[in-house]
């Protein structure tokens, strides 16, 4: 943007507008702030689904540090102690559970976002369907039987099995690290991912396609079935050489918990973070933990920063943590993203039996050194949670799909129109890897859900009013820097100041 | 003329197959021809009628402080060291019910595996083996009963009221991990077709006030022998519950049992809860369509639910039939439906059905449980072991849904990973070889030569008789090993790429009339042996070998 046309922008407002040392930018860096600004291609780039299985607890993951009255007014039985809560760098509204040290570090590192009560529309508190939701990203009443990423993959590797591996692309589209594939990667016809239980025996144990015989389809719903096995049985043993290579050239070159400590998800990430290294091109890994299903007995009831809920906690943070680690030194941090995602968060209110029933939105975590805002939403409100007394839910700020829209879009480089269609709609940006935070929609300065972080913009954020947008400014507000699209109205002798 | 009208033609060979892979893990050839040339309806009644067996109980199939190899152990006080041990002794007992079929073949092992996945329970949240016994037992001996006496049974079974809380659940602050469950995934389900919600969040909160207070006793408790379910008046909720319109907003009020005892009350409200949740129209259906997609077809078209699902479900829950399981599977089981050419061959075999079937099929006689103890160990470790690398762990499922390929989308089709397959290879591979031992002179597998010199009479004698050909043995290998008739061209490339190796198929008469000549020579038994070997790994390698 020129300088002029901000001025002509500002000129247009109702009211004057001043600016602090007039830090108006080159054109430059507005194209380096955004994703095109780092070195890896769309193509490179590798998303890390992490799932955990049962519903994982938001109130005692993210703690509302700035209400806990309130928090301890809810659960009373499971809380944590004050003074045990750890806290994060200019973040006095939350904390995380004790048992996340490793995810503290990330996030005072810039490279953990943590978004806020994501969830969806008329939540269901059925894991199945909830996790269904999820993992097709569909709305509550238009279950789909595609999984969100599938339709990607389906998308962008048409025709997929046949023909696949090639000569371009040699490495399986998605990778499950495991004996099974999720819902989320299954495409229109069978599923996009491949599962990988070791990858030092996978040849071995996959062996070479069986020899067909010639032309003897079956008929009717069995012959259906008898060519989906066949092209099951020759899929795997077609990939195993590349995987060979990729793991026979691949190392971990940091430290992961030791395997006495029984953490299945660094088992996993481990071995995804070897297959990178070794040059598979595989867009996609999906790896999961279970047990967070805590009706009862999540905290130790003589130390509610113990017991089951903070083992589960602390085996995620130290994974994720020696995963981060472990793609910095490799050097491919920059092409890496992941996030966790559970079916629903759990009820605000404990139960009396130290454990808390199904609940609706709960934070979600995304890491990388891609990602620009340490929080995107706000704490929840526990004075606003939805439900009645005994029974208090964290109402959704964010929707999930927001989340993936913005992986889709800004991550893998896709074409937003085509977005819209794998998601069904159109999901505004929560600048996930932006780091301008834009306007969503009209609306005052001060409201936050004007903003695509759903918070206000800080002193450090980059802004950009939409084209179309009118933004009421109120009072006087601080930001890096201001790139003006639409119009912003002035209530009175108010500014905006810059930073930059 | 409807499909669940009675199929009424004589069983053939390949329809009494169809029906006993259904109906149990899996036929033997024995079986097969047992049930060749009856009618569906006897057919079906013969595998339910012989499902009152009586059963001995598990023994020990190791040594442990408390109990030597083969005794039994169920009713000793528990004990922490001996508990591992014990339960994987149940679990192999389990097993060992489906695989041997002591009494004529029945169909109730495979229907308590039914049972066991829809009201799942598993052991390692659960690892009391008495909580795991008792379950097993409750589910079997209530498999073909009233579904009824089933839903208010489990609902205070010790091992239930540990897997979903219910021995957590209390007034004030309730539990309702078992609540939701118990109208989500064991009666009404989420959603009726329509997508019309069948309960609501508020149903949930109120049938856990329902059932506050039942509680398990002595779980994993040193010494003790009773594990009975108690009810504890003090931590029940005695308010109204209320329920929504979903369920005629019927009000569960406290209510004194006859006799007026503690224990009744609670049996008095949760009687009161069973009936309100079968009353409910989706009920019936929902049970039924999980009875189709088990025994007839994964896959439920709009018009299947219209002429199968709806009758079923409304005779189950009819007045005379009263929500008896027996007729209900009895009449989908005898149906045109479940012998139609649309319905062999669309499930793909699960773990259990793969494993366990292969070796009833191949006659792998099971050891017996307490004078043959250590070959039995050995026996179930492998087919147990084999199960779980192709993602059946048995009494383990990942979830109270049970196992992901009986309701995610794809069903059956989810067996299937890069990984399982390759693993059920390694599974049929073994048979063929031979290399797991169970005891001296019995290895489990398939004895091939034996097998093929049983089709070859006057075997020594060449000049008398001629030699058995590549196509009979490939028919022999064949008969009732698929769902599905092969080709003729898929049985040529059988004889001629698979077994002869592109050799003429003369070269067998001469090998084998060899191999006749002179059975001690170990060059032209290997030869021999070579082809068969050859020939029965890529058989049961077959896709065709995958579905039933």
């Amino acid at each position: 943007m020129k300088r002029r046309d901000f001025l002509a922008a500002a000129s247009s407002c109702l009211l004057p507008l001043t600016i602090n040392g007039f830090g108006i930018q080159s054109p430059a860096l507005w194209q380096s702030m955004s994703i095109s600004g780092t070195p890896v291609a769309y193509g490179d780039r590798v998303l890390v689904l992490i799932y955990l299985n049962g519903g994982n607890d938001g109130l005692n993951t993210v703690i509302p540090l700035n209400q806990l009255a309130a928090y301890n007014d809810l659960r009373a039985n499971i809380a944590i102690p004050e003074n045990r809560i750890l806290r994060l760098i200019d973040n006095t509204t939350m904390g995380l559970h004790p048992a996340m040290t490793g995810l503290r570090d990330l996030s005072n590192d810039g490279k953990l976002s943590i978004v806020h009560s994501v969830g969806y529309a008329n939540p269901s508190q059925s894991h199945a369907r909830s996790a269904t939701i999820w993992m097709t990203g569909s709305d509550t009443t238009q279950p789909t039987p595609t999984g969100w990423v599938g339709r990607y993959l389906d998308n962008r590797f048409p025709g997929y099995p046949t023909n696949y591996p090639s000569a371009q692309i040699k490495s399986p589209l998605a990778i499950q690290i495991g004996s099974l594939t999720s819902m989320a990667l299954l495409g229109n016809r069978q599923s996009m991912g491949m599962a990988i239980s070791d990858p030092n025996t996978f040849q071995q144990l996959v062996g070479s396609a069986p020899t067909q015989p010639p032309g003897d389809a079956h008929c009717c719903d069995a012959g259906e079935l008898i060519s989906f096995v066949r092209q099951q049985q020759g899929l795997a043993p077609s990939y195993a050489s590349e995987i060979k290579r990729a793991a026979d050239a691949g190392r971990n070159l940091a430290a992961y918990p030791p395997s006495t400590e029984q953490n299945e998800l660094a088992e996993q990430l481990k071995v995804v973070a070897r297959l990178i290294h070794g040059g598979l091109q595989t867009k996609i890994y999906f790896v999961s933990m279970g047990g967070f299903d805590s009706h009862a007995g999540q905290v130790d009831s003589s130390d509610t920063t113990k017991g089951h809920h903070a083992d589960l906690l602390g085996k995620l943070s130290a994974a994720i943590t020696s995963f981060q680690q472990d793609l910095k030194q490799q050097g491919t941090e920059d092409k890496v993203v992941g996030m966790t995602f559970s079916e629903f968060g759990r009820r605000a209110n404990s139960n009396a039996s130290r454990g808390t029933d199904h609940g609706m939105a709960a934070p979600v975590f995304v890491f990388g050194s891609s990602v620009h805002h340490r929080t995107i939403g706000a704490v929840p409100n526990l004075s606003a949670l939805s439900g009645n007394a005994a029974n208090r839910d964290v109402p959704m700020q964010v929707d999930f799909r927001q989340i993936y829209a913005d992986v889709l879009n800004d991550w893998f480089g896709t074409d937003r129109t085509l977005t819209n269609t794998l998601l069904y709609r159109e999901f505004p940006t929560i600048s996930l890897f932006s780091e301008i935070v834009e306007t969503v929609a009209s609306g005052s300065w001060t409201n936050p859900a004007t903003w695509s972080v759903g918070r206000l913009p800080v002193a450090s954020d980059y802004v950009t009013i939409n084209t179309g947008h009118t933004i009421t400014v109120s009072q006087t507000v601080t930001v890096k820097n201001v790139k003006l699209q639409g119009k912003i109205q002035f209530t009175g002798s108010y500014s905006i100041k810059l930073t930059s | 003329m409807s499909i669940l009208d009675t199929y009424t033609q004589p069983l053939t060979a390949q329809t009494a197959a169809h029906l006993l892979r259904r109906a149990t893990v899996g036929p033997t050839q024995r079986e097969i021809a047992v049930f060749t040339g009856l009618s569906a309806t006897q057919a079906v009644r013969q595998l339910s009628d012989s499902s009152e067996s009586l059963l001995s109980p598990a023994v020990a199939i190791d040594s442990s402080l408390s109990t030597t190899v083969g005794q039994p152990f169920l009713t000793r006080p528990y004990s922490d060291t001996s508990n591992d041990l014990y339960l994987t002794s149940v679990k192999y007992w389990w097993l060992a019910l489906m695989t041997t079929q002591k009494t004529p073949v029945n169909l109730l092992d495979k229907l308590t595996l039914f049972w066991q996945n829809h009201f799942v329970v598993t052991s390692d949240v659960v690892s009391d083996h008495r909580f795991i016994n008792r379950y097993l037992l409750l589910l079997r001996n209530n498999a073909l009963g009233s579904f009824e006496t089933l839903l208010t049974e489990i609902s205070k079974d010790p091992a239930m009221l540990c897997y979903l809380n219910g021995n957590e659940n209390e007034k004030g602050r309730p539990n309702e991990n078992y609540a939701r469950e118990l109208q989500e995934i064991y009666t009404v389900g989420v959603t009726d077709t329509d997508g019309t919600e069948n309960y609501s969040e508020d149903d949930v909160k109120a049938a856990a006030r329902v059932l506050t207070g039942w509680a398990y006793t002595n779980y994993e408790t040193a010494g003790t022998t009773s594990i009975d379910p108690a009810f504890d008046i003090s931590k029940h909720d005695a308010t109204d519950k209320a329920f929504s319109s979903n369920y005629n907003n019927t009000v569960i009020s406290s209510r004194p049992g006859t006799p007026n005892s503690f224990a009744t009350t609670g049996e008095a409200e949760l009687g009161a809860l069973v009936t309100m949740l079968l009353k409910h129209a989706s009920t019936p259906r929902f049970i039924c369509r999980k009875l189709y997609r088990w025994y007839v077809n994964p896959t439920i078209t709009p018009a299947i639910e219209t002429d199968i699902i709806g009758p079923l479900a409304t005779f189950f829950a009819s007045p005379e039939n009263n929500y008896a399981i027996r007729p209900v599977l009895e009449k989908l089981l005898t149906s045109q439906a479940f012998f139609s050419n649309d319905t062999i061959g669309t499930i793909i075999k699960s773990p259990i059905e793969l494993v366990l079937g292969a070796l009833r099929f191949f006659e792998q006689p099971v050891p017996d449980m307490v004078t043959d103890t250590n070959a039995f160990r050995n026996y179930f470790t492998y087919a147990y072991d084999a199960m779980r690398s192709m993602e059946f762990e048995v009494l383990n499922q990942p979830g109270e849904f049970g196992y992901e390929p009986y309701y995610q989308t794809g069903y059956s089709r989810t067996w299937l990973t890069s990984v399982t397959v390759a693993e059920r290879n390694k599974f049929t591979d073994t048979l063929v070889e031979r290399s797991v031992g169970v005891k001296p002179g019995f290895s489990l597998g398939i004895d091939l030569l034996s097998w093929v010199r049983t089709l070859q009479s006057n075997f020594d004698s060449m000049s008398v008789m001629p030699a058995i050909t590549c196509e009979q043995v490939l028919a022999s290998f064949t008969e009732n090993l698929f769902a599905v008739n092969l080709s003729q061209s898929q049985r040529d490339f059988l004889i001629d790429t698979i077994m002869m190796k592109n050799a003429p198929r003369s070269s067998w008469i001469t090998e084998w009339n060899a191999f006749r000549s002179a059975s001690n020579d170990a060059g032209k038994r290997t030869l021999v042996m070579g082809r068969l070997e050859s020939l029965m790994k890529y058989l049961l390698r077959m896709a065709e070998y995958q579905v039933y």
